[in-house]
């Protein structure tokens, strides 16, 4: 047998030795099992022309982005492809949302290709050459389609033997020859963390070449419908023998001693340098410490280090740009106008609402990046799988759920760490029951004024409650509409440990806040005109557009004609209804605006209420028969599960949909109205 | 013997997966299957396992290890 490139079997493409002839509207799909750095490659490919969607009818996030060739040396044309970064699978017999999205537009491209011949599209298969047995059975399926397709082969710098010796470290134009000549397709070995390195400009060229002459994996059937593929045991165990076939090819021309697949043989397996760590991470005793060491840190990050940004922020947008904008409309004659509200404290503040988010959302998405590209990622999941197994989620959901104790909003964005979609929406639901820091204010508030000698036993009271209410409607879900979410088998395949890439990471992270911007940062905004309009419009009395006390407002009437509905719990008084709304819009103004509807001024302490803690226990005395003490209790309870902050919300229904949105608002209303009421009559009865 | 049954560093070689059908059959389609020849790398918390199998590494819960029945293979070299 030869390994290298004859008339039929091509050589491993590094250069122009292909011709771009491939009309460019063809679409490209990279396919690949998970951590096999096909984001990476396909960040590589776009750069910033990328953007993040949901496949459709799903909430299974989707990339797509343009790949623009450069014109080559050979006199080829540049060409511009739409290229797809499917979500990662180890087989096309798909167990997930995920997985389904990525094995249902290979069967569509199959399809395509049956009907159009050359005309419908690539897929790149993304090989891993640390793993290739476990590629090549994925590449066997892709190839039983009968879909055009080029080979990637990615991680060549890790793949290095079991001898771990330097020897053993593979020439990437070695294996990728190895492995071209027994599969018959290009074989592209590429390095796009280092994009000088490349193979960029050979897999254009290996793509457009298969676009306009497609060819077969050699030894691997005639085209047959995804759905036939592998359905039973039999039928895998041929393609099992055929990369086995594959795998023992590549080992001979290889030669021995190259270090490639060496355990297959039963081989001594000498430690590498991610097992070492791992002595370390993984170990029974250090590994859940380190687990929650780092969970530590993403929380100070997400709250402590993003802070003084979004301080900043709003310090520049309700200051010299409010002021700015309420100039140049006063040089105009609208600066008292109903036009100066609505654009300074409806839409600026609503652009300002999300500005102040950007900080805190970067900042998770960027440490998500280098937990995931460092390969700890993987390392979570297994620590923390116990801790979640009793609500049917992956362990990495435990990162997420910690982290929505300082804020719901990047928890959310955490929750794309989980493979698949129903446990992603689960977690997702389960997020707003977390108490994040902005309710924090609301407990110490409440509890210095009707409990000071306790206060800090209420509050933490409030975060057992919190954990309680996470793990009860998980597993209320769990045993409902989440039925179908089980406990699946462990089974994590670790990536090798590697340093981030810098570039790559802010790439990703200037997506994703491109994404939340144009995804919830309009409802955000949208919701905060919606709110001015409110407070602008009277109800009662004869006032001027956007002159309107707030008693006066629609927005006072709403709380009115809301107060009674909250009687039962104790606190069914206009201010507390009042403050509830605020609540929707953000906790962290439920304080001010009680502040504001008892005309007093906002505590600098919310420790110290003050005056503010006299007007509250008076009038939560009052709406109670005289148990203020229970009333405070029932309206921290309510603060904690009603409904998150608006922003958490529009993210939310970006993610998830509209559907299971408004269906868990629903839901967190009833529920704690339930529980406030029963926290009051209990509290009554004491 | 099981997984969970086997010291760190231990060769071994998979002798059945007791795992429901298609958790097995998924097993398989990753690479770890009867005749698969394995290597313990690491011991974790709460009975999990990580397994070294043709050059990637596994790790498996204690209960999903606990259904992996293998034997003790003497390495080459």
């Amino acid at each position: 047998m030869s390994c290298h490139g004859n008339a039929s079997v091509p050589a491993p493409i590094r250069s122009g030795t292909a011709t771009a002839t491939g009309p460019d509207a063809l679409p490209v799909l990279l396919v690949g099992g998970p951590n096999v750095g096909k984001s990476t490659l396909f960040n590589a490919l776009t750069g910033a022309r990328q953007r993040t969607t949901n496949a459709p009818g799903t909430t299974v996030e989707l990339a797509t982005g343009t790949w623009r060739t450069a014109a080559g040396s050979t006199g080829d044309s540049a060409v511009e492809r739409m290229i797809l970064d499917l979500p990662g699978t180890y087989s096309l017999l798909a167990r997930s949302s995920d997985e389904l999205v990525t094995a249902d537009a290979v069967r569509d491209l199959a399809q395509s290709f049956a009907e159009l011949s050359s005309q419908a599209g690539v897929v790149v298969v993304v090989m891993d050459a640390t793993a290739l047995p476990r590629s090549l059975y994925l590449l066997a399926q892709v190839a039983e389609t009968g879909v055009p397709l080029v080979v990637a082969l990615t991680m060549l710098d890790l793949a290095v033997g079991a001898s771990d010796s330097p020897r053993a470290a593979l020439e990437p134009d070695a294996l990728a020859a190895a492995l071209a000549a027994p599969l018959g397709v290009p074989v592209v070995p590429v390095d796009a963390r280092h994009r000088a390195a490349g193979g960029l400009s050979a897999l254009a060229l290996a793509v457009n070449d298969v676009a306009a002459h497609p060819r077969r994996v050699t030894g691997i059937g005639a085209p047959r419908a995804v759905a036939d593929v592998g359905q039973d045991l039999a039928h895998a165990e041929t393609l099992f023998a055929w990369v086995e076939r594959v795998t023992a090819q590549v080992t001979t021309c290889l030669g021995p001693g190259s270090g490639w697949a060496p355990d297959t043989s039963g081989q001594r397996v000498h430690r590498t340098y991610s097992d070492r760590v791992d002595t370390v991470l993984l170990n029974p005793w250090a590994g859940i410490p380190v687990f929650l060491g780092v969970v530590w840190l993403l929380f100070e990050l997400t709250t402590k280090f993003a802070a003084p940004l979004q301080a900043l922020i709003s310090h520049l947008v309700n200051g010299p740009l409010a002021s700015a904008v309420t100039s140049a409309l006063g040089l105009v004659g609208l600066g008292d106008s109903w036009v100066r509200g609505l654009l300074v404290d409806g839409l600026l503040v609503g652009v300002g609402t999300v500005l102040t988010f950007l900080p805190v959302m970067a900042v998770m998405f960027a440490a998500l990046g280098v937990l995931e590209d460092s390969g700890y990622l993987a390392r979570a999941a297994f620590v923390a799988d116990r801790a979640m197994r009793s609500l049917g989620l992956d362990g990495r959901a435990l990162l997420p759920l910690i982290v929505g104790f300082g804020c719901n909003l990047p928890a959310l964005a955490a929750t794309r760490t989980l493979p698949h979609a129903r446990q992603r929406l689960l977690t997702g639901l389960l997020i707003p029951l977390t108490s994040c820091s902005a309710r924090l204010t609301v407990y110490v508030l409440l509890a210095g004024a009707f409990f000071p000698a306790h206060a800090g036993t209420v509050i933490f009271a409030m975060y057992l409650v919190s954990v309680m209410l996470v793990l009860g409607a998980g597993l209320v879900l769990r045993r409902s509409v989440f039925r179908d979410v089980r406990a699946e088998p462990l089974i994590l395949v670790l990536p090798a440990y590697q340093r981030p890439h810098l570039r790559t990471l802010g790439m990703s992270v200037r997506m994703r806040l491109g994404a939340f911007v144009a995804g919830a940062g309009k409802i955000i905004v949208v919701t905060m005109l919606a709110i001015w309009v409110l407070m602008a419009f009277p109800a009662t009395g004869q006032h001027a557009l956007g002159q309107v006390p707030v008693a006066d407002s629609l927005y006072g009437r709403a709380a009115s004609d809301i107060a009674p509905v909250l009687a039962p719990a104790g606190f069914g008084n206009d201010h507390a209804a009042a403050a509830l709304i605020t609540g929707f819009v953000a906790k962290e103004v439920v304080v001010g605006s009680f502040a504001q509807s008892y005309a007093v001024a906002k505590p600098p302490d919310a420790a110290r209420a003050g005056g503010l803690g006299e007007q509250l226990r008076v009038s939560f005395d009052e709406s109670s028969g005289g148990h203020g003490g229970a009333a405070a209790l029932a309206f921290m309870v309510f603060v904690l599960a009603y409904t998150p902050c608006v922003a958490t919300l529009a993210e939310q229904r970006r993610l998830f949909g509209w559907r299971p949105t408004a269906s868990a608002l629903l839901a967190q209303l009833a529920g704690a109205w339930v529980l406030a009421v029963l926290v009051f009559q209990v509290g009554v009865r004491l | 013997m099981t997984l969970p049954e086997s010291p760190r560093g231990a060769h071994l070689r998979v002798t059945g997966v007791r795992l429901p059908a298609a958790d097995a059959f998924r097993l398989n389609e990753m690479g770890i299957r009867r005749g698969t020849l394995a290597h313990v790398t690491q011991h974790a918390a709460f009975g999990g396992r990580v397994i070294a199998v043709a050059g990637s590494r596994y790790a498996l819960d204690a209960q999903t290890a606990a259904l992996i029945d293998v034997e003790h293979v003497e390495p080459l070299g």
